[in-house]
């Protein structure tokens, strides 16, 4: 899906630029000399989990926070002495953050208000954005007696209702229930894709940040470890964070034995060319679950492996039904566990303690020759 | 904090007589001087306050304290006074002797209540609250005056024991430590009540049934876990109404007597009948030094800052 | 099991509800008592009272010293809560929103007022007005009512503070408006409950103040509470009873008031 806006991702100029961007709290980094261009238009998201530093850039672009060192720029012009409420920039807070003492009316048309707005002209534009969010006839009642994704709306609307050049929105989705959650998901892409505006997306959910944007920023101990599409990020990741992040992932250690090949527990496996590897060398190899395939010795027997396809031996420890799709755990001999991952529909007529041989196309794998074993393990990130 | 106690370290490069380590020794002053201004962000907000509080209510009261020391004659003779003299020692034997049996009685009663008002159904308990903190707002001098007539040789109280039969003569429950004691136990009652409640609500029944699951009889029970799981509310209600106590002057100057003073009454008489400075200060300052240890240690049992940064950002 | 009423004995839970029932009319009994005496016909404050009159109240609001120090009483409180809510509220905020070390100590300084005992700030302010002159003006009964008043207005505008979401403010301010505004705007609508609170809290304190008062007043200048006090000294008339009648009834009345607000809030929340 990720596919269908791509291309629309690679227009524009860009609009907000950060430099070398610190925070410091005294000895802690919360924010390591981030480095982003964000682009006129795009929809980018920030995804990492909590305290990755993601809600913090995200507030010293609306100057919330000042940063320790470094440069916000918007169309070239230096943001950090600009007080948040002259940076015309328009936020989403994660509780909604809606005035409770003001009826919706008024919540959208506070900034108007505050911008000494003629009232025609504010009237006409909070009836405007009241039709965009649909809720028209809700103008006359509180916050407090509407629904929570009804909230999000009016938070929404009051956002945007006095046409900033960027929207943030700090993890606005999250106290939703999931379904709730997908439907604003869907009215927002289309918002987007109906103003034009640039939206930055701070969110922990790597779903939600496949589903709205398109490009995604991944952040971790306070730095951008993979910024891209959600389709490459995914499918070539940069590193083994964010490989084991994003999705699941197998994680094979392999010794090399040249640039495309390389020893796994004593059997040689073909491996994506990569350049300057030197023999005996630590690579680590990442396979996503559903690119590998597991056969019985039956099938295994029956089909010969195809050319550019790798083989390992392997014994079933226990096969999951998940709906509409099926995983396989397995382990090696050499006691390296594995998950293969297949659609129901396929079946996959296996069960504990069959032997099984694993195949997986060598281009789909990918290769590391750097990595912490904490990357490897979901969950890290934080400090 | 650690950022800045490395920065006040002179470095080699600051220390060094090259223009760039004197331009490096600048950036470093006006590092501090940043990081002293973000230390006390936020906290020009307090000057109007802390100025009255200066001004109206600490500068008077270390000037009481002052005088204690300072007159008649310089040196500590109102210290020596006021414990050497047995007239004087007899009125902080009653003042911490009232304040012992107020707390006593006042918790004797408290508990109860508190207790009851957490088992019984919510409708009850707001109504039984709420007369907690009807006796707690209204007027002090109201409920003391009331008292002082209930309690009189020819009030209602002596009447009925008398009708009753039970007595022949009179109590005498006024103008003496016997009134003093009923009717401040009477006004500590909400102070003991209104922590222990919240305390007693706050324990999971769960754990109660736990523990007579595992065995433990009714009393066992009360003893053994319910009991040690108030303990924090009634040390800090305890605690509390003794330290109040302490320092009560209203109740005791209507329903006690005149021989029988406690110490805050003891330095009202010293002011305004003797114009002792010197020796009402001395009072003043063993109170007010009793109060704030024992201050000190309910704050110790309270489980959280009031000002926590629970919005830190 | 002791939490859930049904699992006690009924014999315990018949012994712990009556004395419940006993200690509630023991902390009702001398506030009830008052209120009918001042309806009693007798002199000597007899009880039951031989007959149900209103001539103590006649007396009372013809008095003019007695009414002159109702009105000294009203004075005095509002201008406290209006001072007490004015100083309060710029240190809450300093306490809550402040990122300065020392928080903790400054509160516990802020807060000394109410655990000093009353006699020895009345006998300090006193000996300070005394030397000032001030004694027996209404500046001297307003500043030292402040004084204790004022930890109470903090602590309930600090207890709204933390419950307010920082963040609406923020969006204020995001939404265009500087932090002043927003403040003005958003942030006072949103701490209401926390100042009408405070401010209920300083005018009862005021009100019911006797231990500063008494060392204030003047000949020519007392509130209620120094009245009485004066009077009972001399005698128990049911006059008394009147004005501590009064006294409750406007107590009670800022209680209602302070729990109609309080259950506002509920529903609107």
């Amino acid at each position: 899906m990720s596919a269908v806006i791509q291309d629309t991702a690679e227009q524009g100029k860009t609009l907000v630029s950060l430099r070398n961007l610190n925070k410091h709290y005294g000895d802690f980094a919360a924010v390591d000399n981030i480095s982003l261009d964000i682009k006129d238009g795009e929809f980018l998201t920030f995804l990492g989990s909590s305290g990755s530093g993601k809600s913090t850039t995200l507030s010293m672009l609306a100057g919330f926070e000042t940063p320790s060192s470094g440069e916000i720029q918007v169309n070239g012009q230096s943001l950090v002495n600009v007080p948040p409420h002259k940076r015309d920039i328009g936020m989403v807070f994660q509780r909604y953050s809606l005035f409770p003492h003001l009826s919706v009316r008024d919540n959208i048309g506070f900034p108007l208000d505050i911008r000494k707005q003629a009232s025609a002209e504010r009237e006409r534009r909070v009836e405007a954005m009241l039709k965009l969010v649909q809720l028209e006839q809700f103008a006359h009642r509180r916050p407090s007696q509407l629904s929570g994704g009804q909230q999000q709306r009016v938070a929404i609307a009051r956002a945007l209702v006095y046409e900033p050049r960027i929207l943030l929105m700090d993890e606005p989705l999250g106290a939703l229930d999931k379904k709730l959650r997908e439907d604003l998901q869907d009215e927002l892409r289309q918002l987007h894709r109906r103003l034009g505006i640039t939206i930055v997306y701070v969110t922990h959910d790597q779903e939600e940040a496949m589903r709205l944007s398109q490009r995604i920023a991944i952040f971790s101990h306070g730095k951008i470890v993979g910024l891209g599409t959600g389709y490459d990020l995914y499918q070539n990741p940069p590193n083994a964070f964010v490989a084991s992040f994003l999705g699941n992932s197998n994680f094979l250690k392999l010794k090399a034995q040249g640039n495309a090949v390389a020893m796994f527990e004593g059997q040689p496996l073909s491996i994506r060319l990569t350049s300057s590897l030197h023999t005996d060398q630590d690579v680590l190899l990442m396979v996503r679950p559903e690119k590998a395939l597991a056969l019985s010795m039956k099938q295994a027997a029956s089909e010969p492996l195809p050319a550019g396809w790798n083989e390992v031996a392997a014994k079933v420890t226990e096969v999951l039904f998940l709906g509409e799709s099926l995983t396989c755990s397995v382990v090696t001999a050499g006691g390296t566990a594995m998950t293969v991952k297949a659609l129901s529909a396929g079946g996959m007529p296996l069960s504990a303690g069959d032997q099984v041989k694993v195949r997986w196309a060598a281009s789909d794998a990918c290769v590391y020759t750097q990595w912490a074993e904490s990357d490897l393990n979901k969950a890290a990130g934080a400090h | 904090m650690k950022m800045t106690a490395a920065s006040r370290q002179p470095t080699p490069a600051a220390s060094a007589p090259s223009a760039a380590g004197e331009a490096q020794g600048k950036a470093k002053v006006m590092k501090d001087s940043t990081s002293l201004a973000q230390r006390w962000r936020g906290a020009s907000n307090l000057v109007p306050a802390l100025l009255f509080l200066g001004l109206f209510f600490f500068a008077p009261l270390i000037g009481l304290l002052l005088r204690g020391v300072m007159e008649p004659v310089p040196g500590l003779g109102n210290y020596e006074q006021l414990f050497a003299n047995s007239a004087y020692a007899r009125v902080l034997f009653n003042t911490f002797s009232v304040a012992g049996l107020v707390t006593l009685f006042s918790l004797l009663l408290g508990f109860p209540l508190a207790w009851a008002i957490t088992l019984v159904p919510r409708g009850w308990g707001r109504w039984l609250l709420n007369i907690v903190l009807l006796s707690m707002w209204t007027s002090l001098l109201a409920r003391t005056y009331s008292w002082l007539v209930l309690l009189q040789a020819s009030g209602v109280i002596n009447k009925a024991l008398m009708a009753m039969g039970i007595i022949d003569q009179p109590l005498e429950m006024v103008h003496n430590l016997t009134g003093v004691v009923i009717g401040m136990s009477y006004i500590m009652i909400p102070f003991i009540v209104l922590p222990l409640q919240a305390t007693m609500q706050a324990i999971d029944p769960m754990v109660l049934q736990a523990g007579s699951i595992c065995g433990a009889s009714p009393w066992t029970n009360f003893f053994k876990v319910f009991l040690p799981l108030c303990r924090s509310g009634l040390f800090s209600g305890a605690l509390m109404v003794f330290v109040m106590s302490l320092g009560y002057y209203v109740t005791p100057a209507l329903l006690g007597g005149a021989q029988n003073m406690m110490l805050p009454e003891f330095i009202v008489q010293q002011v305004q009948s003797f114009l002792n400075w010197g020796l009402a200060s001395a009072a003043a300052a063993l109170l007010i030094l009793i109060t704030l240890v024992l201050f000190y240690f309910y704050l110790k049992l309270q489980p959280e800052s009031p000002v926590g940064s629970s919005n830190a950002r | 099991m002791l939490l859930t009423p049904n699992a006690m004995s009924r014999r315990m839970r018949f012994g712990l509800y009556t004395t419940t029932g006993l200690i509630a009319l023991f902390l009702l009994l001398p506030i009830v008592f008052i209120v009918l005496l001042s309806f009693g016909s007798s002199q000597w404050l007899v009880f039951p009272p031989p007959g149900w009159t209103l001539k103590w109240y006649g007396q009372f609001f013809s008095n003019a010293d007695w009414m002159d120090a109702a009105y000294a009483s009203l004075k005095v409180a509002i201008l406290t809560t209006i001072f007490a809510v004015a100083l309060g509220l710029p240190t809450a905020f300093a306490l809550v929103r402040g990122r300065f070390r020392g928080r903790e100590m400054l509160y516990g300084l802020f807060t000394l007022p109410m655990i000093v005992p009353l006699v020895i700030i009345a006998v300090a302010v006193y000996a300070l007005f005394l030397k000032l002159g001030y004694t027996g003006t209404m500046f001297s009964f307003v500043v030292s009512h402040v004084i204790v008043a004022l930890p109470f207005t903090i602590i309930s505008i600090i207890n709204s503070l933390k419950l307010f979401d920082q963040s609406i403010e923020d969006a204020a301010v995001i939404c265009g408006a500087s932090r002043l505004q927003a403040i003005f705007k958003v942030t006072f609508p949103g701490i209401r409950p926390g100042m009408v609170a405070g401010g209920l809290f300083a005018f009862l304190v005021s009100w019911d103040e006797v231990v500063l008062s008494v060392m204030m007043a003047s000949p020519t200048l007392q509130t209620l509470p120094v009245k009485m006090w004066t009077t009972l000294r001399q005698d128990l008339t049911p006059v008394i009873a009147v004005a501590s009648t009064l006294l409750i009834g406007l107590s009670v009345l800022v209680m209602v008031i302070a729990a109609a607000l309080r259950r506002r809030n509920e529903v609107s929340a």
